[in-house]
């Protein structure tokens, strides 16, 4: 039997550089059971966010209440 | 007979002359100043490259880890402060992917940026509930393609 894999869900992180710099971003690979809302929560600290993290997507997620498990999306670290 | 005024003139006209011939004989052009310098060509533009990754669990100012580490304990904040040389103002994006274990993957961040010279830049990762114990890589990417990688572990 192996042991089962350890949660990383509740890791947060960032980044910043000396050098002129451009947005930072986290990716995230959106799990089922997933809303903007609770990635926000999770990864921003705060659900309300969710719409900064909407707007960082705009490429791929057409409609905030329409995300699927397997999208690759930023999760923006400085602001948008 | 009076042929005097005559010669005289003449003789006076020849000297003239021959003066006028003998000075533009010996006029000299000045000379041509030598054609400038061509200008030393501009240095080659030089690619973005990874020069170190140092780890730690605090930066300065300067985004250098104050402390080099290898080993972490489960609360610290992990530093990976990456130094980086070239570029020309272009944009790249530098990516640090840290993994546990056998390439379980921990986190993903990307810092777009436009360097021109030497910098250095940091990227970190927390846990609230505590790092599980193990070995972990920070694997960097310049552009997508690998620049790097450092190995840690958590006790």
């Amino acid at each position: 039997m192996t042991d089962p894999k350890p949660d990383f869900s509740d890791v947060t992180g960032g980044s910043s550089a000396t050098a002129p710099a451009g947005p930072a971003y986290n990716l995230y690979t959106i799990v089922s059971g997933d809303t903007l809302s609770k990635i926000a929560k999770r990864s921003l600290g705060d659900a309300a966010k969710w719409k900064q993290i909407f707007e960082a997507n705009r490429d791929v997620i057409k409609d905030p209440d329409k995300i699927f498990p397997g999208q690759k999306i930023k999760i923006p670290t400085t602001p948008v | 007979m009076h042929t005097t005024p005559l010669r005289t003139v003449a003789a006076a006209f020849a000297i003239t002359v021959l003066a006028a011939v003998t000075a533009g004989c010996g006029k000299t052009e000045a000379p041509k100043p030598p054609p400038a310098a061509a200008p030393a060509p501009a240095p080659a533009p030089v690619a973005v490259s990874v020069k170190s990754i140092d780890l730690g669990n605090a930066i300065g100012a300067d985004k250098k880890v104050t402390q080099s580490m290898q080993a972490f304990g489960p609360k610290d904040t992990i530093y990976a402060s990456v130094a980086t040389e070239g570029g020309t103002g272009a944009k790249v994006t530098l990516t640090a992917l840290w993994t546990y274990g056998d390439g379980q993957k921990v986190m993903e961040s990307v810092q777009e940026m436009t360097p021109a010279g030497p910098g250095v830049t940091e990227f970190h990762i927390e846990k609230a509930s505590g790092w599980p114990a193990g070995k972990y890589t920070v694997t960097l990417m310049l552009d997508g393609k690998p620049a790097g990688s450092k190995t840690f572990e958590v006790k």
